[in-house]
């Protein structure tokens, strides 16, 4: 399958071109900027719309659209974020973008911001991108040398500026406002809804936000024209009226129990199974047990489950919450799920913000009762509790501010309905987790 | 068929009518229909967060059509503004399933040590577990401890392990004060409230934190393992302390104050009140109080006197010099006094002679009115929410607008003291209140040196030694009466406690010197002031409720006026 | 007497032309104090919050919020190695190597060597899962990271200045 798929977003990054401007712009970099320039606010984002493409940080809200939601004739300023703070556990697609090609985001930072009408964008960068950090650096330089950036993006009216902002290492800065907070100095606990950044975000100035992958995608649709972008993916499921599709390509990562781990970039709608035979199958010939298909909160698709198109609604129908970042974490059939809930729930009570209630105790609560089944302490009823708390957490019943709850919850429901079996096997055997990890549990 | 939305909103069925020019969220609605929405982290007068999820409810909107559209998933009250065909439902299954859960949630880690909590009796984890909660918890688990501080303030201790983490004080300290002392430190489960080492929160408004800490978790050392709360009687009153007249409940059991706390009213300063006031209360149980009545023998020393005997000496020493020589006698009357007081020694002093003087006592005034929020560099901003005002009294334009009706204009005492000094006058009746008025040494010594001195007043003093007759009153805690704030608002204070001994309170004095029948009663006085002195009609009402009522009374500056007026508006002060 | 040397205030100052408020700077300023003073001291922490003009307690909030800002208590040697356990890496044996470089480099996760040559800490996800398990050492990353190499580039190091050895 997808034989004559060519790559676009990885083309340079699979050549190892060289990632200065002067290589970029030989292989027709900047072009699409150019296009940009021309059109018209309003028609750039009209183009967007066209293209169909829905953000590629998770939520996939159609980018157009969230564009659209600026206040009309605002005075200014406003500003476009870029979420880079990629810390969703199976995810590195941002990181590969931007270590080897950054020219294709910048670009499409410049045309977001033609669009948004926005002349300072912040690029939010997890810390830990130190290559990412330092390749950004020099190739926004050269942009502001080239005339690229400053006062007059490409001898137009046009004024761009362009600012690094390194995080700190809390993954709640990948939730938009959470971002937006962290970014105007304080901690990073996620705003209340409304007002929306479009309305009111980064400095209470209108705002968008969007990921590093949405934004390159942008610079080929613009490249490339909308209906090459549209020309790939999955088309809506005609019987329902609120499915937007899943075009243009996608950047899959994979990740975990495969002989070769990587990312790839396909059309959307690639199977599970596509993917592991692209890693050269299961490692140490086993068999798949379970694939997390985007990112730790999606939950678990079964062994079963590998041929389901990983579009922004195949994934929902098997009972996931989501495409999510498209970093898929493949399990085999070695291996307990308790163990892996335990990493899973381990890591959202790290990064619960501790603003909510309901976040801030279950998801530790939810660790704990998970530590106690590695112990060999847990009970049938412990399952059922665990099913009842995760029940309880999230923005889905209405508990929290943000979704880091769901994230946390949704593997836990998601794990229990799937692999039940597991937690009552640590049970009745009596299994316990190997002492020396215990001890690091914290 | 045109638009159906009604003009009310709905709640758990009932329609709710909607007060007109105000916004209200849920919770505000749903309170002035009777019903509780339990919340932590929402306050009044403080940013919305959002954050405690104790206010979850149902929410939906009737459009245009009558079509009513419900939110599928639960929203926090707090954050839910209710307009024409709202609706809200507070009481269903889904609700009360997420208020059963957010309160287990809350209480996992808690301690449970409401034995020895101070908060036990008034916490909201308490009243909202018994209302909405579960009986047990299902955590297995150790309990997180987390040291407790106390180091918060010279007057706040942290009891870490019982925090909710609404927030409240933090913002309090950033929107409110904007001292920015609190702080929340680290994150999830692990986060604390906690202060910058070596800035402890000691701004003057610091204690309001304790107050809306809406748990046991910060708590008053002053009031700290005094007192169980339900012992205590509460009785709404003004604080005296400056001419905020902030409204404020005092609160004691068995004779014995324990704690002030401020009592919401919006006309006068919002929520909050100032640690001055707060704290400013001690001298009720001074060993310095006047306790009984003295009365100057031949042998020249001051000897503790039955009342009887002494108001009757006084009445007659004041008939003897009204009638040879009225203009050498002075009435000065304190801004501590109440306006019953004040009126009832105007009118009697000028009953005996209308060539009787009448003077404002000393008036303490310190610096310049501190203004709230203040910026990092300790200036005021814009929009003020709170103000200690450099006036240090409770009743000034009360004392003035009586003093201005018996005696035509308001002079200062201390303009007629060289007087006393020249012998020009000799007769002195002094009455008191301000309990530190003595810190004005030449005041206190020129005043001693009056041939004829009666001091009526609450704390002996120089002054009070100096005299031919002491009548000891009471503090405000003491007595019933009105105080008048800088802005004209009349709000009644009210008797919670007895004074020491024999002193009493000021209006029986008053009320039996001048030879009044029957006995002081507040209300009924403010009907006959009402009457009498135009600028006090309002008083008329004689119950002046809880919130006060706002007077004609003529106001100094009309910047002061127009302030006031905004400040009224936003329900701040 | 002051913590931050004029070069570090410069460097600070220098970044409030990127933003419109003060306030941002936070985190720029807590990087720069950090990178060079591998911690950030209270006392530190009170001269920041003076040049952005916020109240100290305002920047200890923020820097405490975030995993990542060490203070004096507990200052960063030479090299800061990050080892993934998040569950790419956990389920290629990220969680043994993290307990493998705890005992070859001599410190717990959180604490620092007693030769002052490096910190070791856990991350969570470092976005390294095409290499797991994957290693951070300072702001560079490590793929496919093995307990031998890690180790042999932390101790090609050197040790730090005052150390306890």
């Amino acid at each position: 399958m997808n034989e004559n798929f060519h790559t676009v977003l990885l083309k340079r990054v699979e050549q190892h071109a060289n990632p200065g401007l002067e290589a970029y712009r030989a292989d027709g970099g900047y072009t699409g900027l150019r296009v940009a320039l021309q059109l018209s606010p309003a028609d750039v984002i009209e183009k967007v719309k066209q293209s169909g493409l829905r953000g590629r940080g998770g939520a996939g809200f159609p980018t157009g659209m969230k564009w659209s939601f600026l206040p009309k004739d605002h005075p200014g300023p406003i500003y476009l974020a870029v979420n880079a703070d990629e810390s969703e556990p199976g995810t590195f697609n941002n990181r590969v973008l931007m270590e080897k090609d950054p020219h294709q985001l910048l670009e499409g930072i410049a045309i977001a911001c033609r669009a948004i009408g926005a002349k300072t964008a912040y690029i939010y960068l997890r810390y830990e991108y130190g290559r990412s950090y330092r390749t950004l650096q020099r190739a926004i330089d050269e942009c502001y040398a080239a005339g690229i950036l400053g006062p007059r993006v490409l001898d137009t009216e046009q004024s761009l500026d362009i600012r690094l902002h390194r995080g700190a290492g809390a993954y709640i800065c990948g939730e938009e406002t959470g971002l937006i907070e962290s970014l105007e100095g304080k901690r990073a606990w996620p705003r209340i809804k409304p007002p929306f950044p479009a309305v009111e975000g980064l400095f209470r100035k209108p705002t968008i936000v969007n990921n590093v992958e949405t934004i390159a995608c942008v610079t080929h649709i613009f490249a490339r024209g909308p209906e090459w972008f549209r020309s790939m993916g999955v088309a809506p499921d005609p019987s329902n009226p609120r499915d937007l599709g899943s075009y243009g390509p996608k950047l899959y990562g994979v990740s975990g129990h495969v002989e070769r781990q990587g990312l790839f970039e396909l059309p959307l709608g690639v199977t599970s199974r596509e993917l592991i035979d692209r890693c050269g199958g299961i490692w140490k010939g086993r068999n798949v047990k379970a694939v997390i298909p985007g990112g730790l909160s999606t939950g678990f698709l079964t062994a079963d489950e590998m041929d389901v198109p990983l579009d922004f609604s195949g994934p929902v129908k098997a009972g996931c919450l989501g495409l999510g970042t498209a970093g898929l974490i493949v399990i085999d059939d070695q291996t307990n799920i308790v163990d892996v809930l335990f990493n899973s729930s381990r890591f959202y009570a790290h990064e619960s913000c501790g603003q909510c209630t309901p976040c801030r105790e279950g998801t530790r609560w939810m660790e704990k009762i998970l530590e106690r089944f590695r112990n060999g302490e847990g009970t049938e009823r412990d399952i059922d509790l665990l099913i009842e708390v995760s029940e309880t957490m999230g923005i889905i019943p209405g508990t929290t501010i943000c979704g880091l709850a769901d994230g946390a919850a949704w593997p836990v429901k998601s794990a229990l309905k799937k692999f039940r079996g597991d937690f009552v096997e640590y049970v009745r055997s009596g299994r316990r987790a190997p002492a020396s990890r215990l001890a690091l549990a914290h | 068929m045109t638009t159906q939305v009604p003009s009310t909103a709905t709640l758990n069925g009932q329609e709710v009518a909607l007060p007109e020019g105000e916004s209200l969220n849920a919770i505000q609605l749903a309170l002035r229909a009777g019903v509780e929405i339990p919340h932590y982290c929402w306050h009044p007068a403080l940013s919305v967060v959002a954050s405690c999820r104790m206010c979850l409810v149902e929410a939906g909107q009737i459009g245009q059509g009558g079509v009513l559209a419900m939110q599928p998933k639960l929203v926090p009250a707090c954050q839910t503004p209710v307009k024409p065909g709202t609706v809200i439902v507070t009481n269903s299954e889904k609700v009360k399933a997420a208020q059963n859960q957010v309160l287990e949630f809350l209480l996992l880690n808690h301690p449970l040590d409401c034995p020895v909590c101070d908060q036990a009796g008034e916490c909201k984890l308490q009243d909202f577990s018994f209302r909405y909660g579960r009986g047990y918890s299902r955590l297995k688990e150790p309990k997180v401890q987390k040291p407790d501080k106390d180091y918060i303030g010279d007057q706040i201790t942290l009891f870490t392990d019982r925090c909710v983490m609404c927030t409240r004080c933090v913002r309090f300290t950033r929107e409110i004060s904007g001292t920015g002392e609190l702080q929340v430190i680290q994150r999830g489960s692990h986060a604390e409230i906690d202060i910058f080492p070596g800035e402890p929160c000691d701004n003057k408004l610091a204690g309001n934190v304790v107050d809306i800490c809406p748990v046991g978790a910060l708590c008053s050392k002053d009031f700290l393992y005094k007192q169980r709360v339900w012992w205590l009687e509460s009785k709404e009153s003004v604080c005296p302390n400056c001419s905020t007249g902030c409204s404020i409940h005092v609160d004691q059991n068995e004779n014995v104050v324990y704690r002030l706390k401020p009592r919401h009213n919006p006309q006068s300063q919002g929520h909050f009140m100032c640690d001055e006031g707060r704290f400013g209360f001690k001298y009720q149980g001074s060993p310095n109080r006047l306790k009984h009545p003295l009365v100057r023998g031949e042998n020249g020393s001051q000897a503790p006197a039955i009342w009887d005997h002494a108001l009757r000496s006084v009445r007659n020493g004041l008939q003897q010099i009204a009638t040879s020589r009225p203009a050498s006698l002075l009435g000065i009357l304190s801004p501590w006094m109440t306006v019953e007081e004040a009126y009832l020694l105007a009118s009697y002093l000028k009953s005996l002679s209308p060539e009787i003087r009448l003077a404002l006592g000393p008036l303490r005034v310190e610096g310049e009115d501190d203004r709230y929020p203040k910026d990092v560099h300790g200036r005021a901003v814009e929009p003020t929410k709170f103000t200690i005002r450099a006036e240090k009294a409770p009743n000034v334009r009360g004392v003035e607008a009586v003093l201005r009706h018996f005696e035509g204009g308001v002079i200062p005492a201390e303009q007629l003291l060289p007087a006393v000094g020249t012998g020009e006058i000799e007769a002195v009746y002094f009455a008191g209140g301000d309990p530190d008025f003595a810190d004005d040494a030449d005041f206190a010594a020129t005043l001693a040196t009056a041939k004829f001195l009666i001091v009526q007043d609450i704390l002996a003093s120089p002054v009070s030694e100096a005299a031919d007759y002491v009548l000891p009153g009471g503090t405000f805690m003491e007595k019933d009466g009105t105080f008048i704030n800088h802005a004209g608002l009349a709000q009644a204070i009210r008797r919670a406690v007895r004074g020491p001994e024999e002193a009493r309170p000021d209006g029986r004095i008053l009320w039996e010197l001048s030879g009044r029948t029957g006995l002081f009663h507040a209300a009924n006085l403010r009907k006959e002031i009402a009457a009498n002195v135009p600028e006090l009609a309002a008083l008329a009402v004689g119950d002046l409720g809880a919130f006060g009522v706002r007077t004609s009374i003529q106001l100094e500056g009309a910047d002061d006026d127009r302030r006031s007026a905004a400040e009224v508006a936003a329900g701040v002060s | 007497m002051t913590v931050l040397t004029d070069e570090l205030r410069q460097r600070i100052v220098a970044e409030f032309p990127k933003y419109p408020t003060k306030r941002a700077v936070t985190l720029p300023a807590l990087h720069l104090v950090h990178e060079s003073l591998r911690a950030v001291s209270p006392a530190a922490m009170a001269e920041i919050a003076q040049l952005l003009e916020l109240h100290p307690a305002e920047v200890a909030d923020t820097m405490s919020f975030y995993g990542f800002f060490r203070d004096d208590s507990n200052p960063l040697g030479r090299r800061r190695v990050w080892v993934c356990r998040s569950l790419s890496c956990m389920l290629r044996g990220g969680e043994d190597l993290l307990v493998e470089l705890s005992e070859r480099l001599h410190c717990r996760p959180g604490s620092t060597s007693a030769d002052g040559r490096c910190s070791l800490e856990f991350a969570e996800c470092l976005g390294g899962c095409d290499g797991a398990p994957c290693v951070l050492i300072d702001d560079e990353l490590y793929l496919n990271a093995s307990a031998d190499e890690i180790v042999r580039l932390v101790e090609g190091a050197p040790a730090a200045e005052g150390s306890l050895s």
